[in-house]
């Protein structure tokens, strides 16, 4: 893997602070320099919905055809933008954000939708490539920092998956809370003294160096930078406590899981993790659909209208994307107990934030939600915009051996009309 | 007059869902509404009828309940709005914004000249039959749940003598009426039917979906589903529960793993000789049960989930509306005291809590 870039570049970077201006401005003449610079201090919230929400309940609506369902479209603030009634606090709220209503990504099965969804590609036999998280975890992550570079919150047991960095490396695997939303095992125990594990970590690390070189393999490496990273590791559990914050914040995000699962997210890309992901299960609505989505966009929509404005407030709006993504959509097609089954071939996402053109809404769906009419998007390409937003080339390679893996899938390309 | 035997005369497939009807068997006209809007009215003394629909600006969303008094229709539906239909003219005749959310069933009292409507926004209200005017409002169901989401309001019904009214919600909470003083005279609770799980599914799909009074008013059953195993389809058990509800004890617990899903109507014999439960997961059952020991006396099932059974003064003729479809069913019965006809199966689980104690 090509580690030229990014790591040498950022340790030039750091020390350019104490360099003359001069020296800066030759580095950022350079162009992989700029482009480090450009994505430096961007994050991203990815908002899971597992199980895959209905587009038609959310970002496209069509009451009063056959697949409609049965609730109404509103206005939003974006002049001749409606979505479903059941959202009606992002209704006000589409300013920074932009609405994709033409995915294609033709997977309809729970673990190839996830699959494809999480990476941007399909599988592949002969290489593992990372999900969303590690890649922006090693795109946006600083080498030297203090907190988790990928955090994924997955308490639903719904289509909960770890996943695999990859061949990034086990380094960009996500800190993966499943039970408890502050970590565990971080603290040292009461029979350790800070100075005996400083002692022990130097030991395994004289040890550690030993044994790299006799051993020539990423992983080594991978393994060594993680447990660089402990003590900083060690000392973020404050950000995982969200009694640390004010009551009035408490109360803007609500009392569920996932409004305190948001604002524990906001916490974290304030103190610099470049990826959170929050899941929120409960989408796979096969059987009373309608139900389904009147308790769970409730909880959607006031969580995802606390983190934008939250964000917005906190100025970090500007440089954090947050994603509503899952692995598909829901058939146009009422089932007999009145469901929607799994659906992929005309869906929808948002992007709100950093890079992205708030109020567009991107594609559009035939008159029943059957197919894409204009402006279809696959999973590569979607990938490609988040890349994009985030001052990351798309076409971006790394080296995996001798092979040349561009960051987004084979041929895909951003979607320039929700780029700022 | 024990069912002794159900079979299905007639199926016509529809293109929409169909939520709620009205039948007469005697003139073998019946009405129905669903998820296209509209109100229709269907001959089903012809081989294949043709729904004709009702002319009006009427609802703008799924309809969701129906009742007939004389010759007018009463609709209900997600919309909000209360409309009523002249059956002579096919046509709107009124229209009354009755709920802030979502309408979700709609009944009258025994002699018609009262409405009892309930909605999302948690309310039941009481309405003049023949002018419309709003009567009461009764307010008791939380706008959450425990778990701070949306409650639904889903079930109403009226005792036969027509003194009490029962309200039923997503968190399995009942409320009981008295329907002179407007005062709530009792509560049940029916935790279960919520199917709320804090690990296994952050999410409800249940709540009480069904409620009938006994003909003598004394007893009250509630109808829903049970623990849900498969957390993406209807996949808990039917289940029924009945109460003496003046002493709140529960007197039968039933839960069928056969027939699964739902359960959306109870309708009770005027003789008490049994109960009908209709409803469904993908597909439909009609359970009759016996109402003293909970055996189960007969049961079938056809295509598409079963939203409303109408049957008529007979009992020997039932109207279903279901998904995509409505059935005709004849139904046979004895006078003779009920015989179990099916025997109850490791499926089919009932506890009678007055011989069990």
């Amino acid at each position: 893997m090509n580690l030229l870039t990014r790591r040498s570049m950022l340790k030039a970077a750091g020390t350019t602070a104490a360099a003359s201006n001069m020296a800066a401005v030759e580095l950022l003449s350079q162009p992989a320099m700029a482009s480090e610079l450009a994505r430096s201090g961007k994050n991203v919230i990815l908002l899971w919905l597992a199980g895959g929400a209905s587009q038609l309940e959310t970002w496209d609506p069509k009451p009063g055809r056959p697949t409609g369902g049965p609730f109404a479209k509103i206005q939003t603030s974006i002049p001749g933008v409606e979505i479903s009634e059941l959202l009606p606090k992002m209704s006000t709220r589409l300013n920074e954000t932009a609405i994709i209503r033409s995915l294609n990504t033709r997977i309809a099965d729970h673990g190839q939708g996830y699959f494809l969804m999480d990476r941007g590609r399909r599988a592949e036999p002969g290489i593992e490539y990372p999900h969303l998280g590690a890649i922006l975890a090693h795109e946006l992550g600083q080498i030297d920092s203090k907190v988790p570079d990928y955090v994924s919150m997955y308490t639903s047991t719904e289509g909960r998956k770890q996943g695999s960095a990859g061949f990034l490396g086990a380094r960009y695997n996500p800190m993966f809370l499943t039970d408890k939303m502050i970590p565990e095992d971080i603290q040292l125990p009461d029979s350790i003294s800070d100075s005996d594990h400083r002692d022990r970590a130097a030991l395994r690390k004289i040890l550690s160096q030993r044994f790299a070189k006799s051993t020539q393999h990423t992983s080594v490496g991978s393994h060594e930078n993680a447990y660089e990273r402990v003590r900083g590791l060690m000392a973020s559990d404050y950000l995982f406590d969200v009694n640390r914050e004010p009551t009035a914040m408490r109360d803007s995000y609500g009392p569920t899981q996932f409004g305190e699962q948001c604002l524990i997210a906001r916490r974290l890309v304030e103190a610099g993790v470049p990826f959170v992901k929050v899941a929120r299960a409960w989408w796979d609505s096969h059987g009373q659909n309608f139900e389904t989505h009147r308790e769970l966009c409730a909880d959607l929509d006031h969580c995802m209208s606390a983190l934008l404005d939250d964000l917005r407030q906190r100025g970090l709006l500007e440089t954090t994307l947050v994603i509503t993504l899952g692995e598909f959509g829901r058939t146009p097609k009422i089932n007999g107990s009145l469901g929607r089954d799994h659906f992929a071939n005309a869906w929808s996402c948002t992007l709100s934030g950093c890079g992205i053109r708030g109020g567009t809404v991107f594609g559009k769906t035939d008159q029943d939600g059957q197919t894409v009419a204009e402006g279809e998007m696959n999973a590569g390409d979607l990938f490609a915009t988040i890349f994009s937003a985030l001052g990351i080339s798309p076409h971006k390679e790394y080296m995996v051996g001798s092979r040349p893996i561009p960051i987004a899938d084979f041929g895909s390309e951003p979607c320039s009309e929700v780029l700022s | 007059m024990i069912p002794a035997s159900l079979k299905k005369t007639n199926e016509w497939k529809s293109s929409d869902i169909v939520f709620c009807l009205e039948h007469v068997a005697e003139t073998q006209q019946a009405w129905c509404a669903g998820s296209d809007f509209h109100v229709y009215r269907y001959d089903l003394s012809v081989e294949k009828p043709e729904r004709k629909p009702f002319e009006g600006e009427g609802h703008t969303s799924y309809v969701t309940g129906m009742v007939r008094q004389d010759n007018t229709l009463i609709t209900c539906g997600y919309d909000g709005q209360l409309c009523w239909w002249s059956i002579d003219d096919q046509r709107l005749i009124r229209k009354v914004a009755a709920h802030e959310r979502w309408g979700r069933a709609i009944t009258s009292s025994p002699d018609g000249s009262t409405l009892y409507t309930i909605a999302d926004d948690m309310l039941c209200k009481v309405w003049d039959t023949s002018t419309g005017v709003l009567l009461e409002t009764l307010q008791d169901h939380a706008l959450q749940t425990p778990n701070h989401y949306p409650s639904m309001l889903y079930a109403v019904a009226v005792s036969p003598d027509g003194q009490w009214l029962a309200t039923g919600d997503r968190i399995g909470h009942t409320a009981i009426w008295s329907t002179r003083s407007f005062e709530k005279v009792a509560e049940l609770e029916t935790p279960i039917m919520y199917t709320w799980d804090p690990r296994a599914r952050r999410h409800s799909i249940g709540g009480i979906r069904s409620l009938a009074f006994s003909p003598d008013s004394s007893e009250l059953a509630i109808g829903g589903i049970g623990k849900i195993g498969n957390i993406d389809h209807l996949g808990g058990p039917a289940r029924l529960e009945v109460f003496d509800w003046q002493n709140a004890t529960q007197r039968l617990e039933i839960e069928d793993n056969k027939k699964k899903g739902l359960i959306e109507q109870i309708v009770w014999a005027p003789g008490g000789e049994w109960i009908l439960t209709a409803g469904g997961d993908n597909n439909g059952f009609l359970t009759f049960y016996n109402p003293k020991t909970g055996d189960l006396i007969h049961q079938d099932g056809q295509n598409g989930h079963i939203h409303e059974v109408s049957i008529s003064s007979n009992f020997e003729e039932l109207v279903v509306a279901a998904h995509e479809r409505l059935t005709k069913w004849t139904m046979q019965t004895t006078q003779e005291k009920p015989d179990v006809h099916e025997e109850p199966t490791k499926e089919s689980k009932a506890v009678n809590k007055a011989d069990s104690k």
